[in-house]
């Protein structure tokens, strides 16, 4: 509906305008285990300003939220931790792996650390940085939002798969 | 401020200061416990800031009570206990770093275990050796004997192998994609 109250509308595809409902509304699970985890603060609050991009809803529950943002250090021990929370989220869900450790183990490459949460669960974009700037941070959260728009995500490309292994 | 000039570093003002006090205790130590102390290392003598007490290990309970309590030692604080992998035989040194509050200076004891021993506890001196004790446990896989609750601490239970023995792989990881199962026993002694 218009401003003056005369009726409009709009034709599209429901699956484009379903992404980009998803892309513009995604709500963050920080899982900040080490110093990124500051940064990635940073970038919620008012100077990056996360919520201009749509995704300053932060939840702490698995069950609320679609994007994981692994920021930080991921030991062994956390692993099978890591892997619940991701098993407990809903699909469609987009992992961000944030900094150094997290994306490859960083200089920590010991018995104890995880070499790269990609091991364990599907991730969608890499923030490289050891920490990432919030522009960083800002970037990856705009490249990710056109592949949720394009269904290039990993969670989005393997819900197609199964569309096809059905039909 | 004449910055050509050396300044002395903290250790080396500690060292000065608590020589003499050092030197006294020696003594007094090696009197009283004779053969059960192996050997003291001094600052100055050795490369060693504070004194290293190196003491049998069956009698290890008595002299840090001793060194707790007595009124000329005090050393009151257990700071840390930790272990080394010597590779040699008898493999370990364990270490009981303390601190005195009365004196502000500190000490260090160590006792030589092989691979087969296992220590008495500290807990019935200190409460605190007790999770210092687990991690000790859990990383070089030295036993205490009497230890009211001698489980891993910072590494999954199922992990195989202690990762700070010198022996233990740097890159030796061990993937556990299920969470620990729960311990419902512990639960139990919560109520």
């Amino acid at each position: 509906m218009s401003k003056d109250g005369s009726s409009a509308y709009l034709t599209t595809k429901l699956d484009v305008l379903i992404n980009w409902g998803r892309k513009n509304s995604l709500w963050p699970l920080p899982f900040g285990t080490s110093c990124c985890g500051i940064e990635m603060m940073a970038t919620l609050c008012s100077d990056y300003d996360m919520s201009r991009f749509g995704a300053e809803v932060v939840r702490f529950s698995p069950r609320q939220s679609d994007l994981l943002i692994v920021a930080g250090i991921i030991n062994l021990k956390m692993a099978p931790i890591l892997k619940t929370v991701y098993d407990q989220m809903s699909d469609p869900k987009y992992v961000m792996s944030f900094g150094a450790c997290a994306s490859s183990g960083g200089i920590f490459n010991v018995y104890s650390v995880l070499q790269g949460i990609d091991t364990l669960i599907p991730v969608d974009v890499y923030v490289p940085g050891c920490p990432p700037a919030p522009e960083g941070v800002l970037h990856a959260l705009m490249r990710l939002q056109e592949m949720i728009a394009q269904g290039q995500t990993q969670s989005q490309k393997k819900r197609i798969e199964m569309k096809k292994g059905i039909s | 401020m004449d910055i050509r000039k050396p300044i002395s570093s903290q250790g080396g003002d500690s060292i000065l200061k608590f020589l003499d006090l050092w030197k006294k205790q020696a003594s007094v130590l090696k009197q009283k416990f004779g053969v059960a102390i192996e050997e003291i290392r001094m600052p100055l003598d050795d490369l060693t800031d504070v004194p290293i007490v190196y003491v049998q290990k069956d009698s290890i309970i008595s002299i840090l009570k001793f060194l707790k309590e007595d009124s000329e030692f005090e050393y009151r604080f257990l700071a840390d206990i930790t272990a080394t992998d010597e590779e040699s035989e008898p493999r370990f040194e364990l270490v009981y770093n303390l601190f005195s509050h009365q004196n502000r200076c500190r000490i260090r004891v160590k006792v030589r275990v092989r691979e087969s021993d296992a220590v008495a506890t500290a807990v019935s001196v200190w409460e605190g050796a007790n999770w210092a004790e687990r991690e000790v446990y859990d990383m070089f896989g030295i036993r205490f004997d009497g230890h009211p609750d001698l489980r891993r601490i910072l590494m999954d239970h199922r992990w195989v192998g202690y990762p700070l023995r010198k022996d233990y792989p740097l890159r030796g990881y061990q993937m556990f994609v299920d969470s620990e199962p729960v311990n419902l026993s512990l639960l139990e002694q919560d109520k």
